[in-house]
């Protein structure tokens, strides 16, 4: 009797691993280098009003900001709207989510005169929930 | 003579976890990111209506804001008291008192000049705001009825 010697072998199968730590540095580094944070993109000198009163404001949903810079121009959405003309820009936001709260960046050495009349534009858009943007302190 | 085979070992660092570890530096960083919350003083506007509403004048605080960020403020027993910008601090004190003899009823008013800046009229704010008493009967008193009197009316 003879007894056949050919050896079998198996083959293990193998996923190789060795390149997936370069694959996940390489989605840190990728994210790290293409993250562009908003606010700086739209290069706008507003130095906020401090307030011992300041809170935190949960929601991070039904947002949308209104941004007056220390020269008193109005920008919302990126884009430069004439002040009196905010609530054409706000209306139909409101009339999409009437939960809408409407955050107001002012910078603040704007005179108040500027900061009424976008408070009678967002009365006249129905959106009354507001918020004055402020730092802590003062 | 002796045979004796010298043992090579060979150097190696195990990488085989790196990709986990790299994966969940990943993942930490994703969960744990806040972005900057917002922060600031939450308002209600009221309606835009015709009809007004009557309160009472013992119910009322009223301030007024010069262009140089000085107060007036007017209540019963206060009558156009002066504020310097440096004395915003008052306006809580009457606030308070207001609030313990007036309760819930209580409205502040706020009128601003067009031509005072928003942070004074954002400080004044913060003062009224930042008033908060306790009622003999345990209840925490705050003054949730503020007005913001637009600049066009007299």
């Amino acid at each position: 009797m003879r007894k056949s010697i050919i050896r079998r072998f198996t083959r293990t199968p193998e996923i190789p691993t060795a390149s997936t730590a370069d694959v996940a540095f390489l989605l840190i580094l990728f994210f790290m280098v293409t993250t562009v944070f908003r606010a700086t993109s739209l290069n706008l000198k507003i130095v906020l009003p401090k307030a011992k009163s300041t809170e935190r404001i949960l929601i991070r949903r039904n947002i949308t900001h209104i941004w007056v810079d220390n020269n008193g121009r109005v920008f919302i959405d990126d884009s430069l709207v004439p002040k009196e003309r905010v609530s054409s820009k706000i209306s139909p936001k409101v009339a999409e989510n009437p939960e809408l709260v409407t955050i107001l960046n002012i910078h603040s050495d704007i005179e108040y005169g500027t900061v009424d009349v976008i408070l009678d534009q967002l009365k006249e858009s129905r959106a009354f929930k507001i918020t004055f943007a402020t730092e802590f302190g003062g | 003579m002796e045979l004796r085979q010298k043992k090579k070992y060979q150097a190696a660092i195990p990488t085989a976890s790196m990709g986990d570890i790299a994966f969940l530096i990943i993942i930490f960083f994703m969960t744990t990111t806040v972005f900057t919350r917002e922060k600031g003083i939450k308002m209600l506007l009221p309606e835009k209506t015709e009809t007004e509403t009557k309160v009472k004048p013992e119910n009322v605080v009223s301030i007024l804001i010069n262009p140089e960020g000085a107060l007036k403020l007017r209540a019963t027993g206060y009558d156009g008291i002066d504020i310097s910008p440096q004395q915003y601090s008052e306006v809580r004190r009457i606030v308070e008192e207001k609030l313990l003899e007036r309760d819930t009823l209580l409205v502040v008013s706020l009128k601003t000049s067009k031509d005072a800046q928003y942070q004074a009229m954002i400080g004044v704010l913060d003062q009224i705001k930042l008033a908060k008493v306790v009622t003999q009967d345990g209840r925490e008193l705050k003054a949730n009825k503020i007005s913001l009197i637009p600049t066009s009316e007299e």
